[in-house]
């Protein structure tokens, strides 16, 4: 018990030591360049160039990979729970993709008739398309007994959504769709300051509605059954799980595009570094997690080829494909 | 003594078979054993007798309270149910998994109070399972991974404790320690235990009244000394008189 919380407390320091790390270096990393003297000055004392730089780039940037990501990783976290398959995740369900094209498809048609839409009316658009995915996958879930069908199931879903998408913009007038190809690819680039407030709701309010989940979810991890047989209304939080899941993924889509394996990552490697799978500790560190990985990777993908912008997937791809594949072979040993 | 779990007039089924009209009750510290070969509806009945599955007809009652009436909560500190295997997650210790026993008990956030980890202690104890109790849920053999389920259901502080064929996959011994365990908890303190059973000779020595279970039907209910006899085993699991006398029949010198 003792070492547990040692090893709670230092887990959660580290994290939140590299979470202030990826925000400080997401608010001085830039095309422009700015010394961090100039940056904390921007920040500030607001106006100017500086100013601009900082209010309307890259804080908007930095925040919006930090709390997106947390979500992202909240949302894996919960459907590997539900589906009890260590390998699930938004973006392998096929969930941001669906929710990726109905954004889309609402994008293209609201800017023939009413113009841009809000941020409230993407959220509500990418959850209709998140949601659509699950009931696709739901039934699937029922009918296959291995994991790994699910996921193939899941992938499938997410090629057709992904094709349907790339068939509507490629047809869509340009001039209707500014950033409907970028944001298609994933990106955080061109996050606006207005949609912060929404974000920063969406993600901390569904990631404390997830924590406040917590007790009946540690009961769930050995079953359904199991979690009856100890006073869990195993209907009620099954709804939940899925409504937050496809909530939480579906502000990500909305806002930033499907971004890859975060979802799949961010929980197996708190797991690995907390030593548990107590989801009072888990969730938190997952958010804090998801977030720092995002906002790390998102710095790369705007640096490493600079001026040339990487999309975020390629770059969670390349550091999150490789704990999944490090799951999988530790699934494989016939360990947890 | 009053009745624990009682079923009135119950009809139970979900796809194949169903059991019409049941009448009996277990009592507490009274351990009823079903048998029956497989797929005669002793899970079917177990699960309706936990709640599980919504009774087609008639009532079980807890207690003397309807069962489909209690909350999830109310029923989990009456009853604890071991019916099928759960998962086995990775990184939950063996008292991780106790501790949910715990559930009904606890606050919106399942911190454990004082009287949470004494429950806990009590059940490790009474199961034995202390060795063992640190190391992870995945890694511990059959037989330890159910005695720490049943203390899990111990440590639920219920009246009516159901079992589906807790034995059934464990080494002679761990059969014997769980068997021996599940009847200091009826006979001495007053639980109500319900189990199905495969292993007559078994079930004989432990069972206080034995229901069997054959195609949806209760084919014979009694006293262990009536029901453990060639004629009624034959005929319950079918078997042909050479076989049974093969391998059921000690020659006699």
């Amino acid at each position: 018990m003792k070492n547990e919380k040692l090893r709670f407390t230092v887990v959660f320091a580290a994290l939140a030591v590299l979470a202030i790390a990826a925000l400080a270096a997401g608010l001085t990393v830039g095309s422009s360049e700015l010394t961090a003297a100039e940056a904390v000055n921007g920040i500030f004392h607001g106006g100017g160039l500086e100013g601009d730089i900082m209010w309307k780039i890259r804080i908007p940037r930095a925040m919006a990979a930090m709390l997106l990501g947390g979500a992202l990783a909240l949302s894996g976290y919960l459907l590997q729970t539900f589906f009890h398959n260590p390998i699930a995740g938004p973006f392998v369900l096929g969930i941001s993709s669906g929710a990726k094209l109905v954004v889309a498809l609402t994008m293209i048609a609201a800017a023939r008739t009413v113009g841009r839409l809000g941020s409230i009316s993407l959220i509500l658009a990418a959850f209709a398309g998140a949601m659509l995915s699950l009931c696709m996958i739901l039934p699937v879930s029922q009918r296959v007994s291995s994991g790994a069908m699910l996921v193939v199931c899941g992938v499938m879903t997410g090629y057709i959504c992904s094709a349907v998408t790339d068939l509507a913009v490629t047809f869509a007038d340009d001039a209707d769709i500014v950033n409907l190809r970028d944001w298609s690819m994933g990106t955080f680039s061109g996050m606006k300051t207005e949609s912060l407030g929404v974000i920063a709701a969406v993600t901390l309010g569904g990631g404390l509605c997830t924590f406040l989940l917590s007790k009946p979810l540690g009961a769930y991890r050995l079953g359904e059954d199991f979690a009856a047989g100890v006073g869990v209304r195993v209907k009620l939080l099954r709804a939940a799980i899925i409504l937050l899941s496809g909530l939480l993924s579906a502000c990500v889509t909305a806002f930033a595009g499907p971004i890859s394996f975060v979802g799949i990552a961010a929980p197996h490697i708190v797991g690995v570094l907390l030593g548990t799978s107590k989801p009072i500790a888990l969730i938190p560190a997952c958010f804090l997690c998801g977030g720092i990985f995002c906002s790390f990777c998102d710095i790369a993908a705007r640096t490493v080829f600079a001026p040339t912008e990487l999309s975020i997937s390629s770059v969670t791809a390349v550091f999150g494909a490789p704990v999944v594949i490090a799951v999988m072979l530790r699934k494989r040993r016939g360990e947890p | 003594m009053n009745a624990v779990i009682s079923a009135e007039g119950l009809t139970a089924g979900y796809g194949g078979p169903v059991m019409r009209n049941l009448t009996f009750s277990v009592k507490s510290g009274e351990i009823l054993v079903l048998i029956g070969p497989n797929g005669g509806g002793k899970s079917t009945l177990l699960k309706t007798l936990a709640g599980e599955l919504k009774s087609l007809g008639g009532k079980v009652l807890l207690c003397g309270e309807d069962i489909g009436r209690l909350s999830p909560n109310a029923r989990a500190k009456r009853l604890s149910v071991l019916l099928t295997n759960p998962l086995r997650p990775g990184m939950m210790t063996c008292r991780e998994v106790v501790e949910t026993g715990r559930h009904p008990y606890t606050g919106p956030f399942g911190r454990l109070t004082a009287t949470d980890r004494k429950a806990v202690d009590r059940a490790v104890a009474l199961t034995g399972v202390g060795d063992y109790i640190e190391r992870d849920f995945s890694a511990v053999s059959d037989g330890q991974r159910q005695r720490v389920l049943l203390a899990r259901a111990i440590c639920q502080e219920p009246d009516a404790l159901l079992l589906d064929e807790p034995t059934s996959y464990l080494d002679i011994r761990h059969k014997v320690l769980f068997l021996e365990t599940l009847r200091s908890l009826a006979h001495e303190n007053g639980l109500a235990v319900a189990l199905s059973m495969h292993e007559p000779e078994l079930a004989a020595k432990i069972a206080d009244h034995v229901l069997c279970v054959r195609e949806g039907k209760i084919f014979r209910a009694g006293r262990p000394e009536d029901i453990f006899r060639e004629e009624v085993l034959r005929k319950l699991y079918d078997i042909p008189e050479e076989l049974y006398n093969k391998y059921f029949i000690q020659e006699r010198n």
